[in-house]
């Protein structure tokens, strides 16, 4: 195998493969990514045997053939060669040599008949969904995903088709959930329910980055592949049912504060700078179109802020983890975000006035 | 044809009722010796042959028996010791009256004794179970009972016999334990001629009950343990708790007794490692003698029949009451480390090696390692947490450096490396003293009234920083999240009924939980420090607790931990420099915080050297 690549045009694709790989491997083929030289073009594979990636780019194939080299390692001589430069890749009696300008590397190469073969087994469901869509889906969910191993079915983004006939995407760690919801796009209709590990949600949302126009996505019920631009990426699913969250949805809370989200995040990042570094737990004091935050330590420090809010219904003490209340702040689109409240130790729904598709569900804390 | 009931002949049952009592000889020993203390004897001589497996004999001075009392003796469930019939009301150690006859169907026993008054003693001779008549024989008062051929008829349970030395040290452990809780009567054992145990009779008021203690445990541990003393109701519990410093690898130091009688009870185990929370390292236990004393009638001993386990009416309150005795005599003890670490210093240095020239040379050059406090920093403004003695000795300092702070702030000799000024000189006062020096950036070298005391700056201020955390963490309520879907949490019935006994003080503790049908229960909020934590094995431990030793720490050990960890993050590290200022600072929060003596993961903070032993170091003594 021999072939000729430009560096910039090999970095990037290199990158978001070699992302994938562990840093420490108990299987030594694991470490490595797979190159394949063939027609005019290099693709890239490496897995962790949970997801893999790969990614095609022109270059000029002088020989074909394929080889394993250790990813972390290629990585990081491409990344610390010249700009511009021109790298050279050849494999020799089971050595790979890398060679631009008059730099010069030697790697050891492992068979790429080693390499796990992912099983391409029959992805039944095929949709498409614009790179923004899938951006959104990820971005308003991602941060809920739970980190307790025990729950696995809540390390991931659930994807599934709502009551309403949406697309619905959905993650939860039991203190909060978020829900997006997006027209169902066509062929979608018949997809089973999905969960997306956590990993794969990262590696995929870093891919999207980089791209426009359409991801193309096929399912079954224990496989995902996303494929755009000349990125493919798949996935297992978790193996899991996930709870019945639109029991947690509270319906009827009548106390609706409305308030600037970037005040109220701003507002609440100060007052909660006092608070215990562990549990961040912020009060919300609410009367008549006033709001407000208070957080206080055993150590006697206390910090007050007010912000003008529109409120009207009766006055209402409530408990929030402040690191919790930033996070949605965060997501909610709009300059408005509203809180739909019940009492202290009832769920509040965050949403944007006029936007039923994207919401928020918070627990209380008691303090 | 049916296979038809039969009643087992008398000398099988006694003989699995030996299964049950008579394991090894120690516990032959043990119910031997108890008898001879519920016979009222004040000396008591226990002879050992080959650690026991040969034989033993026990003979003490009590009240004798009766020719007619002997041959009763060894017949099953005899015994003068349940007066009233009432198994409620039981003042003695035995009251089965299986001993003798367990023991007697499976060894060879011969009994002499003479009751006061009588002209000659009897003597009776049994042979795994076959019985003679009882002969006269020369005897004095009281009994001697003879063991030999234990297990002759039972070969299989010979072969579990374990070697000599360690069937002596359970015989040991049993004699022990027993003079412990009788420290008016003379106990004597010896092994094979040899003497192992020679115990004088005691008066009987605390003094006589410490000594004994301290002849058993050792004289170390009787000086530098906490004594307990705490009664609530008609419970009272009383005895020594090591420090947390001195810990030992099992629990076969943890010497527990129930109205004097000893026992190895679980819950009561529990009770006194939760005494002991985070002030021990995992896995290590403490030495403690506790004698807890209660109305007989709220306690039940028929429940093993070796006596080990007791139950109690209100295990709650017991629990309580051990747990609270137990944290706040240690917590008050805080100041002190054992002297063990001490002594262990003193042992490695008492046995010099002279180190090559290279290492030599090199110790010389890590002069610079001791930090020389620099006066120039004294005007900067006293630490918050100076005590006000510490802030005056400033004063003077300011109005007039000492003539050799220049020495100190250029690099001076190693010989004038340090010189104590004058103004130091109350600071000796405190218990751990003035600070003197700070060695290799870790270490704070102290000078006390009778010796010197190093500090591990690390693991002292982590303790500080702990427990201004817990402080803070109890002041309040401590702040809970509320789950979005409720755990389910599985457990046994028993689990949850206790679980559920106790709402409120979970509550307290930032877990609210209800039942859930039968066989669950169902958890709405957990403590906000342990969001992060999985909530089903956190239950699970906390139930079980509960059950098992009628207590759980396990919430907050986890809690405990949490904070340990926070506040091992947030503490002075080793390798930092700290001015004599900051380090007086350090000793003086020290000895007014509770368990300062242990890090949070029971390592010593500090260890201490008497002028004497520096003294024996150097040969002036």
């Amino acid at each position: 195998m021999k072939f000729a690549i430009d560096r910039l045009s090999l970095l990037r694709p290199l990158g978001h493969v070699s992302s994938v790989v562990e840093r420490r491997n108990t299987i030594p083929i694991l470490a490595n990514i797979v190159m394949r030289a063939e027609a005019g073009q290099l693709s890239l594979t490496a897995t962790d045997m949970e997801m893999d990636i790969a990614e095609q780019i022109s270059c000029s194939v002088q020989q074909e053939g394929a080889c394993t080299v250790p990813a972390h390692l290629f990585y990081d001589i491409v990344r610390k060669l010249p700009d511009g430069a021109e790298v050279e890749v050849s494999v020799a009696d089971g050595n790979a040599s890398i060679k631009a300008g008059r730099s010069a590397f030697t790697l050891p190469t492992l068979p790429v008949e080693d390499f796990p073969a992912f099983n391409i087994s029959d992805l039944p469901v095929h949709f498409s969904l614009t790179t923004a869509d899938m951006r959104h889906q990820i971005d308003t969910t991602r941060f809920a995903i739970s980190n307790e191993e025990t729950r696995y079915y809540l390390n991931g983004i659930f994807f599934h088709k709502s009551d309403s006939g949406a697309l619905a995407a959905v993650a939860t760690d039991g203190h909060r959930l978020a829900l997006a919801q997006m027209d169902m796009p066509q062929g979608a209709e018949a997809m089973p329910e999905i969960i997306l590990p956590r990993k794969a949600v990262g590696e995929l949302r870093k891919l999207l980055d980089d791209e426009d126009g359409e991801v193309s996505v096929n399912l079954s019920e224990t496989r995902a592949e996303f494929a755009f631009g000349h990125v493919r990426l798949t996935s297992k699913l978790i193996d899991g049912s996930f709870p019945d969250y639109t029991r947690v949805i509270p319906k009827g809370n009548d106390k609706i504060l409305s308030v600037d989200t970037g005040l109220f995040s701003a507002a609440v990042d100060r007052v909660s700078t006092i608070s215990s570094e562990k549990s961040r737990a912020v009060k919300l004091s609410l009367t008549n179109n006033l709001l407000t935050l208070s957080a206080s330590t055993p150590e006697a420090s206390s910090a007050v802020e007010e912000i003008e809010v529109s409120y009207t219904g009766e006055d209402l003490d409530i408990g929030f983890n402040a690191r919790y209340l930033l996070e949605i702040a965060q997501q909610v689109e709009g300059d408005v975000m509203q809180l739909a409240l019940s009492d202290p130790g009832s769920p509040s729904l965050i949403s944007t006035p006029e936007d039923d598709q994207n919401l928020f569900v918070l627990m209380p804390m008691r303090v | 044809m049916p296979p038809f009931l039969r009643l087992l002949p008398e000398q099988l049952i006694n003989q699995i009722a030996a299964g049950e009592v008579i394991e090894r000889p120690a516990s032959a020993l043990k119910e031997l010796v108890e008898n001879a203390i519920d016979a009222g004897a004040s000396r008591i001589d226990i002879a050992l042959d080959e650690g026991g497996l040969a034989g033993l004999s026990v003979a003490d001075n009590g009240c004798g028996m009766s020719k007619a009392d002997i041959e009763l003796a060894i017949t099953r469930h005899a015994t003068s010791k349940l007066a009233e019939d009432d198994l409620l009301a039981i003042a003695h150690f035995g009251f089965r009256g299986e001993a003798l006859p367990s023991i007697a169907s499976v060894a060879v026993v011969d009994i002499t004794s003479r009751l006061e008054g009588e002209a000659h003693g009897w003597h009776l001779h049994i042979a795994h179970g076959a019985q003679n008549q009882a002969k006269p024989a020369a005897s004095d008062i009281g009994t001697m009972v003879e063991v030999s051929d234990l297990f002759g008829s039972i070969p299989a349970r010979l072969k579990f016999l374990k070697t000599k030395k360690t069937e002596a040290a359970q015989c040991l452990d049993v004699v022990k334990r027993l003079a412990m809780a009788c420290h008016t009567i003379a106990f004597h054992l010896s092994d094979s001629g040899r003497n192992i145990l020679n115990l004088s009779a005691q008066p009987d008021n605390d003094v006589g009950r410490q000594a004994r203690l301290a002849a058993i445990i050792g004289t170390s541990f009787a000086r530098e343990a906490v004594p307990i003393e705490a009664m609530r109701e008609d419970v009272i519990l009383h005895g020594l708790a090591g420090l947390p410093t001195m810990n030992r690898p099992t629990t076969a130091q943890m010497y527990l007794f129930v109205n004097n009688r000893p026992v190895r009870d679980r819950q009561i185990l529990g009770a006194v490692r939760a005494g002991y929370q985070d002030m021990l390292p995992r896995g290590r236990h403490p030495i403690v003698t506790l004698f807890i004393d209660l109305p007989t009638t709220e306690v039940d001993v028929n429940v093993h029949p070796a006596k080990a386990e007791v139950r109690f009416r209100d295990s709650a309150r017991v629990r309580g009451l051990i747990v609270g005795a137990l944290s706040s005599a240690l917590r008050e003890a805080g100041m002190q480390a054992t002297h063990e670490g001490g002594a262990e210093a003193l042992r490695h240095l008492s046995q010099p090696s002279y180190p090559s020239s290279s290492n030599w040379a090199s110790g010389r050059a890590s002069g610079s390692n001791i930090q020389r406090p620099s006066y120039g920093q004294y005007s900067a403004s006293p630490s918050a947490g100076m005590l006000g003695s510490a802030a005056n000795f400033q004063s003077p300092l300011q109005a007039s450096p000492p003539p050799n702070a220049a020495g100190f702030l250029s690099e001076a000799s190693p010989q004038a490396r340090y010189e104590a000024p004058t103004e130091q000189e109350e600071l000796r006062n405190f218990p751990l003293g003035a600070a003197r020096a700070q060695l290799h950036k870790t270490y704070i070298l102290a000078e006390t009234e009778d010796g010197v005391c190093l500090i591990d700056q690390h693991a002292a201020h982590e303790r500080l920083v702990m427990e201004r955390m817990k402080e803070q963490q109890l002041a309040g309520q401590i702040p809970s999240q509320a789950l979005l879907i409720p755990e389910i949490v599985e457990l046994p019935a028993d689990q949850i009924e206790s679980l559920l006994q106790l709402e409120e003080a979970l509550q307290s503790l930032g877990l609210y939980l209800e039942g859930f049908g039968e066989g669950a229960v169902l958890v709405r909020e957990i403590p906000a420090l342990l969001s992060d934590a999985a909530i089903k094995p956190l239950i699970a431990d906390v139930a079980e607790e509960l059950v098992m030793l009628g207590g759980s720490s396990a919430l907050e050990d986890k809690l405990g931990h949490v904070l340990a960890t926070m506040s091992c993050h947030n503490s002075v590290r080793a390798g930092r420099v700290l001015n004599q200022e900051e380090m007086n600072a350090l000793l003086r929060q020290m000895e007014v915080t509770p368990a300062a003596g242990q890090c949070n993961h029971g390592r010593p903070t500090f260890v201490t050297l008497s002028l004497a032993e520096l003294e024996k170091l150097f040969g002036r003594r």
